[in-house]
């Protein structure tokens, strides 16, 4: 016997039907997004958590996570300012150091366990002893004390005029005492807020699911009766999740941006991080050429920022020779004009501090950065700047610079309250200020904000003019966060932060 | 045939020891940044230290080493030292996925290369020229690049499947079939076409042999023929090569897995060894290789079966 066309063709057919077996109930499977009226939410994240434990949460992506099952002391509005949530009125004493909060008293955690000023009081004081991924929220609390039943009052070591923001974050979710500590929250959340986790319905390192707490009391922020939030590493399944309507909202990039778009998505674009080279070694320990200011101001003239962000960003950004964002409050506009593009007048500098030749500056690198850190070798070297890069793991990027490895290196960093901002990247403390550089009229103007209470970001000014003159930095833009959304809901992007807060969505009217 | 079984488990313990001794090793060479990696950003100089020597980091590589085989053995495989999660657990729960993804690839890799492969030995002509052509485009188009042809055509643009997994604990077997349905095509199309290459080969060889003429000159049907001794006879080459195609797919499969979302092992392992987790990646290590040698014993005692002359050797 021999086959013919017939029996060939069959064998083909049966070859394809074989590869279809699966076929059915393939489109019952994408309705992720809800109804008409939605009565669902489904976020990508870019970013899994650690834990449920509140000391193990981390500004930004990870945030809205924490969010659904867990209040926090102190809200924050997409704009920026501070609202109630457990805290229902907080105030400073005369010299900014002790810092009273009046809470409510109609709050149970999820087990059942009351919130009041002894729940709130062992929260924070937890927190400040976990030293988890945040703990730098807690460094100026010294201690908590309950004034009575519905109060505390947290005293600072000196003043912090971020440390009310920090209770909108990390340090202000409050978990049941019973739960806080133990092994059992780091896999099941039990905190009071607007929503419940449905472990059974959950994977870790896949999606979270929550569903609508029953009383819960506030019920303007809880708008869904279940919200799922799926962890989308890959930033084409983000896109796909996106446009095939599985997921309602997700964050790309200015490239997946234009096929959201293209595909009806609504884009919600806001200015989050800066992104620049990091001058680290300004005191010219690993590489001598750093110490010198006119080395640091010809490298900020040897970019074409415009024409990077062009090219690189699809526009989605603003040039900027500053690190401080316009919505800070620190912001000087007229310092964006410090450092337009001149490459003589780089060569110039470099001629004058004594490298004619140039020099070369090694940098760390990851994939991510890549792409960028290929054009910045390229702008360097047109002024005689050697850039070397060095490719190391995701995992060490941070700990490499604050460990002080390098010179110099290139990140994002993120343009929020000037005193978070300062302690991030200018202070003695600062984690991206590894060296420690410091002088004194730098170091009386960073006091001068500590202190300043209502004036602080004005006096943060100082702090930038100085930074950027004396180039501590070679910022170059403020990214647009390509946030996007279906219209199935309403989304409000929140000021200075990396995606919307939880309670920032809602159905569509 | 047991003590050709014993052997093989043997064999198979003494890889599962040197492969686990030798990752186990590796992660020692780079767990440097660990206990920083974990703690975070903020942690103090002395709280690393305080991480470090709670893990036992600052212990010598075999007793660390040790320890870790001697709870292995318990069934202790640890807890994930970033999430606190059961190794065991975080396995168990997206080991299903990517076994469901990998063996129902093979299947239909098996079932559509063998009767392709047959086609193409016996009849030659045009269905020949069309396995030969497909086993150069087939090798030439990477699966990922495919997964993503195949999510914006059927899944954005013609929505029949989900774009990414919808997989969840209570999903039923119609989540699964639509989340699985795309990557599985994805991985089919190169494997079928490199293995319907190769029965084809070994097809052509044995319709070649004697014994093929004695049959038909005795008046065998050819089907008998064909499927009762050509086959099996040509089935060893296809089996070897399929078990190859499993174990690649075992490891591959994390860029299908990454394109649809889906909550499988390839994930696990990237992410485990990216942050230095090492009691997770040892449990990964550990339940790869004991499937990668279940898998090969299976294709020795089918072969076994097949061909008298395995066993015998």
């Amino acid at each position: 016997m021999k086959f013919g066309p017939k029996s060939s063709a069959l064998a083909v057919l049966a070859a394809a039907a074989i590869a279809l077996t699966a076929c059915g109930g393939g489109t019952s499977a994408s309705g992720g997004g809800g109804g008409a009226a939605a009565t669902t939410l489904t976020l990508a994240s870019l970013q899994d958590l650690k834990t449920f434990d509140p000391t193990d949460a981390h500004i930004g992506h990870r945030m809205p996570i924490y969010q659904a099952v867990y209040d926090s002391l102190i809200r924050r509005a997409p704009d920026g300012k501070l609202v109630p949530m457990l805290a229902t009125e907080w105030s400073y004493n005369k010299d900014n150091t002790v810092l009273t909060l009046k809470l409510r008293t109609d709050v149970t955690f999820s087990d059942g366990a009351k919130f009041d000023a002894a729940a709130a009081k062992a929260n924070l004081d937890h927190f400040k002893a976990a030293k988890g991924t945040d703990a730098y929220q807690a460094a100026s609390m010294k201690s908590v004390d309950v004034v009575d039943p519905s109060t505390i009052a947290i005293t600072l070591n000196s003043p912090d005029p971020a440390f009310s923001y920090y209770l909108t974050q990390a340090l202000g979710l409050q978990a049941s005492p019973k739960a806080i500590g133990t092994d059992g929250i780091k896999t099941v959340p039990d905190g009071s807020g607007p929503y419940v986790y449905d472990a059974k319905s959950s994977v870790k390192g896949s999606q979270y699911v929550f569903t609508k707490r029953s009383g819960y009391w506030d019920k303007d922020l809880q708008k869904f009766d279940k919200v799922t939030i799926k962890y989308l590493v890959d930033l084409t399944a983000r896109t796909n999740a996106l446009v095939s309507g599985q997921v309602d909202a997700a964050l790309l990039d200015p490239k997946s941006g234009k096929q959201a778009e293209g595909a009806g998505m609504v884009p919600h674009k806001s200015q989050v991080d800066w992104q620049g080279i990091l001058l680290y070694d300004r005191d010219g320990k690993i590489n001598p050429a750093l110490a010198n200011v006119k080395v640091r101001q010809a490298m900020n003239y040897a970019f074409d920022r415009k024409t990077i962000l062009a090219q690189q960003y699809l526009n989605e950004g603003t040039v900027t020779d500053q690190v401080f964002g316009p919505e800070s409050g620190a912001y000087v506009p007229e310092l964006d004009n410090t450092y337009p593009y001149d490459p003589a007048k780089a060569k110039a500098l470099l001629a004058e501090a004594g490298y004619p030749k140039g020099f070369t500056l090694k940098i760390p690198t990851v994939a991510s950065y890549d792409p960028i850190n290929a054009v910045f070798k390229q702008q360097l070297s047109d002024v005689g700047i050697t850039l070397q890069t060095e490719s190391i793991p995701d995992a060490n990027y941070v700990s490499d610079m604050a460990a002080g490895k390098y010179a110099a290196a290139t990140f994002n960093l993120y343009q929020g309250e000037p005193w978070v901002a300062i302690n991030q990247m200018v202070s003695t403390t600062a984690l991206y200020n590894p060296f420690k550089n410091e002088d004194p009229e730098l170091t009386a103007m960073i006091k001068a904000v500590q202190n300043g209470g209502a004036n602080s970001a004005e006096l943060a000014k100082k702090v930038n003019e100085n930074v950027t003159k004396n180039a501590w930095f070679v910022p170059m833009f403020r990214l647009n966060q390509m946030y996007f959304s279906n219209k199935k809901i309403d989304v409000q992007p929140e000021l200075q932060q990396a995606v919307p807060s939880i309670y920032n969505y809602a159905p569509a009217k | 045939m047991v003590s050709f079984i014993l052997k093989r488990i043997a064999s198979g313990i003494s890889v599962l020891v040197a492969i686990s001794f030798f990752t186990y090793c590796l992660l020692y060479f780079s767990s440097a940044n660990i206990a920083r990696n974990i703690l975070g950003e903020y942690a103090s100089q002395e709280q690393v230290q305080a991480k470090e020597i709670a893990l036992g980091l600052h212990r010598p590589l075999l007793t660390r080493f040790f320890e870790w085989a001697g709870n292995a053995l318990h069934g202790d495989f640890g807890v994930s030292w970033f999430t606190s999660e059961p190794v065991v657990s975080a396995i168990t729960t997206r080991l299903p996925i990517t076994l469901t993804l990998v063996i129902v690839s093979i299947v239909c890799i098996a079932i559509v290369a063998t009767l392709l492969g047959m086609a193409a030995a016996v009849k030659r002509g045009w269905i020949d020229r069309l396995v030969q052509g497909a086993a150069v485009v087939g090798d030439a188009i990477p699966d990922f690049v495919l997964a993503i042809v195949l999510v914006s055509v059927f899944a954005i643009t013609l929505k029949i499947f989900p774009a990414t997994s919808s997989i969840s604990p209570d999903s039923g077997a119609d989540a699964w079939a639509a989340s699985m349905t795309l990557p599985v095509i994805a991985l089919l199309i190169n494997g079928i076409a490199s293995i319907a290459q190769q029965i084809r080969s070994a097809v052509i060889k044995q319709l070649e042999r004697d014994y093929v003429r004695t049959l038909r000159s005795r008046g065998i049907p050819e089907w008998e023929i064909l499927f009762k001794h050509v086959l099996r006879s040509a089935a060893p080459a296809g089996l070897t090569v399929l078990s190859l195609k499993f174990v690649g797919m075992l490891g591959g499969v994390v860029i299908i897995e990454q394109i649809f979302a889906l909550p499988g092992m390839g994930a696990l392992a990237v992410q485990s060894t990216s942050m230095g987790d090492i009691p997770l990646v040892m449990g990964v290590v550990l339940y790869t290789v004991i499937i990668v040698i279940i898998v090969n014993l299976l294709v020795d005692l089918i072969n076994g079966w097949l061909n008298p002359k395995v066993r015998v050797s």
